[in-house]
């Protein structure tokens, strides 16, 4: 089947229930999305289809066709996620760094529908686990990238 | 005088009294005729063809299901049923000489399966669905007895006793319970309807059993109805800690909106666009189902489509209404189910068919019982092997996660979104269920009858 990741077209040999993770991850080695839970529940494997963050580990690969995924690799190649990822550098929120890059997809996600999210509405999006407790973290850099969300 | 005709009146009514003890003692400990009853089979002599086509009716019979356990021997019995009177155990049926069947003749074999009665004219507990098995043809018991003879192993594994405390356990008032409520006799065609037809009708109340989860029953526990003459036969059913849904016409929670072809596909691939198999279910679909041929999973949903509904039972139509999750996160249990439930099931409720069901009009969403919504919740899914393969996907067990109150709230979210129209949840019943289910639990007062 042909899938788009990153604005490329990949042909992928691949049953149409496996996993969209797993074609990242192991046919087409992009290894900067994560394993966490496997079962929707961390959001290590973030990705974004057609814009919208979803858990990689339960899409089934026929699902995408047609679709446009983007995955960590690519997220500074978009305007949001660039900023996204520069703000993280700055306030350096990563300790270990596995649920990162699930984290950032969720961010730019939400950012991208929502530029000047609420207080609740980021709670409400930015609900992937972090081992390390980063969350303080995330929730400052969230706040100060909807503070510049009209920039 | 007096005393004389006191004991004069006495023993006028000791006679009868008498009689009917008799007649009582007879009928509870009768042996049922059997057609078999002279036929003398040498095992030896057994034909491999008829072992073949009896495996295939244990498969139609889910005999595996309750007559063995997780990881122990097939057909070696043990596993536990609990009922409110204390557990019962399914029995060896290997034809083991000394622990098992392997001493049954063909007539003995004949009364147990279709009749519940042992070869000591010991009354078998109904949990083994016998008054389905009742309408299986000669034919197929007698090949049923030819697998169990030749084509299983042996297997020495002494049964367990059942926990049930004298004077409950007596087994003879079975015999009254039997002659009440089962028809002993073998499926008749219906002339008046198609090969097809009729074929899926023997399947589905005979070796399939359907109707032991998806009847209700009455008080005595008997199913209300045993084929379509009655309007209760497989309008779904609660039991075991699920809601096992209506098999017949019903818009809502029955295969209304299934067509033949899907139904098919639903028992062969353990999936289609409106559902996936979970709850007691699995166990059906792992052992029994997935395993019929192409033709008798057509005449089986053949003959469920011709089971009308009831819209009275079933209530006003279902219909989908567009509606994001994420936009009601207001609503309790929106913000749940936007979490935990979102990423598979879909923020409009349309899941990803056919890997992960939609909730929007599934089942557990708009019927009244709420225990199948509550208990795959609480506990999962099983894992679904079809064709040898194990699924990609499976429903988390969110026990550990998320409180009774939180799971009310994300279902009754889930059954009033996307026209759902099921009823509220409340906390306690998903604390009652938690506690029944809890694998850990010292008294399981659900009865397994699969």
């Amino acid at each position: 089947m042909e899938l788009r990741i990153n604005q490329k077209t990949y042909q992928v040999d691949a049953d149409a229930d496996t996993p969209l993770l797993w074609v990242i991850r192991d046919d087409l080695g992009m290894t900067g999305t994560k394993y966490g839970c496997g079962l929707a529940q961390c959001g290590a494997c973030s990705v974004l289809v057609d814009g919208n963050v979803v858990r990689s580990c339960v899409t089934p690969v026929a699902g995408v066709v047609g679709r446009e995924v983007t995955t960590i690799e690519a997220i500074e190649a978009d305007e949001v996620g660039k900023r996204v990822v520069s703000t993280w550098v700055d306030l350096q929120v990563a300790q270990c760094g596995y649920c990162q890059s699930g984290q950032v997809m969720a961010a730019t996600a939400l950012l991208k529908q929502n530029p000047k999210p609420s207080d609740a509405q980021i709670e409400a999006a930015m609900v992937n686990l972090c081992r390390c407790g980063t969350y303080n973290a995330i929730h400052a850099a969230m706040h100060e990238l909807a503070d510049k969300g009209d920039a | 005088m007096n005393n004389s005709r006191f004991a004069r009146t006495a023993g006028w009514l000791a006679v009868p009294c008498l009689v009917a003890a008799g007649l009582l003692a007879w009928y509870v400990t009768r042996e049922p005729a059997s057609p078999f009853e002279n036929h003398h089979i040498a095992v030896a002599d057994i034909d491999p063809a008829l072992v073949a086509r009896g495996e295939y009716v244990a498969r139609l019979s889910d005999c595996v299901a309750c007559h063995s356990v997780p990881g122990g021997a097939p057909f070696a019995g043990g596993l536990e049923m609990a009922t409110p009177l204390g557990a019962i155990h399914a029995t060896n049926i290997t034809p083991d000489t000394e622990t098992g069947i392997g001493h049954y003749s063909l007539a003995d074999f004949d009364r147990a399966v279709r009749h519940g009665v042992a070869p000591d004219s010991r009354r078998l507990y109904p949990a083994m669905p016998y008054p389905s098995y009742a309408k299986l043809s000669d034919d197929d018991v007698r090949a049923l007895y030819a697998f169990f003879m030749k084509g299983v192993a042996p297997v020495k594994q002494a049964n367990i006793q059942s926990e049930i405390p004298w004077p409950l356990n007596l087994r003879w008032p079975i015999a009254l319970w039997s002659g009440v409520f089962v028809e002993a006799e073998p499926y008749v065609a219906r002339p008046s309807q198609d090969e097809m037809w009729n074929r899926g009708a023997y399947l589905v109340q005979g070796a399939g059993h359907c109707g032991s989860c998806h009847t209700p029953r009455g008080l005595a526990f008997n199913e209300k109805a045993l084929d379509e003459s009655g309007a209760p036969f497989l309008a779904g059913a609660l039991l075991d800690g699920w809601y096992a849904p209506s098999l017949r016409d019903d818009h809502n929670t029955g295969l209304g909106r299934w067509s033949e072809t899907e139904i098919v596909q639903f028992l062969k691939t353990g999936r289609n666009r409106h559902a996936v198999v979970y709850g007691s279910m699995t166990e059906a679909f792992n052992n029994s189902t997935q395993f019929m041929t192409d033709d008798d999973l057509t005449a089986i949903a053949h003959y469920l489509k011709s089971l009308p509904g009831d819209p009275q039972r079933d209530g006003a139509s279902w219909q989908y209404q567009k509606v994001s999750a994420a936009e009601r996160l207001d609503t309790p249990g929106a913000h749940t189910y936007v979490t935990r439930c979102a990423s598979c099931h879909g923020l409009d409720g349309k899941g990803q068919p056919e890997w992960m069901p939609p909730l929007a009009g599934a089942t557990s969403a708009l019927a009244k019982e709420s225990a199948s919504a509550i208990n795959i919740t609480l506990n999962g899914s099983q894992r679904i092997v079809a064709a040898g393969v194990p699924d990609a996907y499976r429903m988390p067990a969110f026990r550990e996660q998320l409180s009774d109150q939180h799971i009310a709230e994300v279902l009754t979210f889930m059954r009033s979104a996307w026209g759902n129209q099921g009823s509220a949840v409340d906390a306690q019943a998903v604390g009652k269920l938690r506690e029944h289910t809890d694998p850990a639990s010292s008294s399981p007062t659900i009865l397994h009858m699969r």
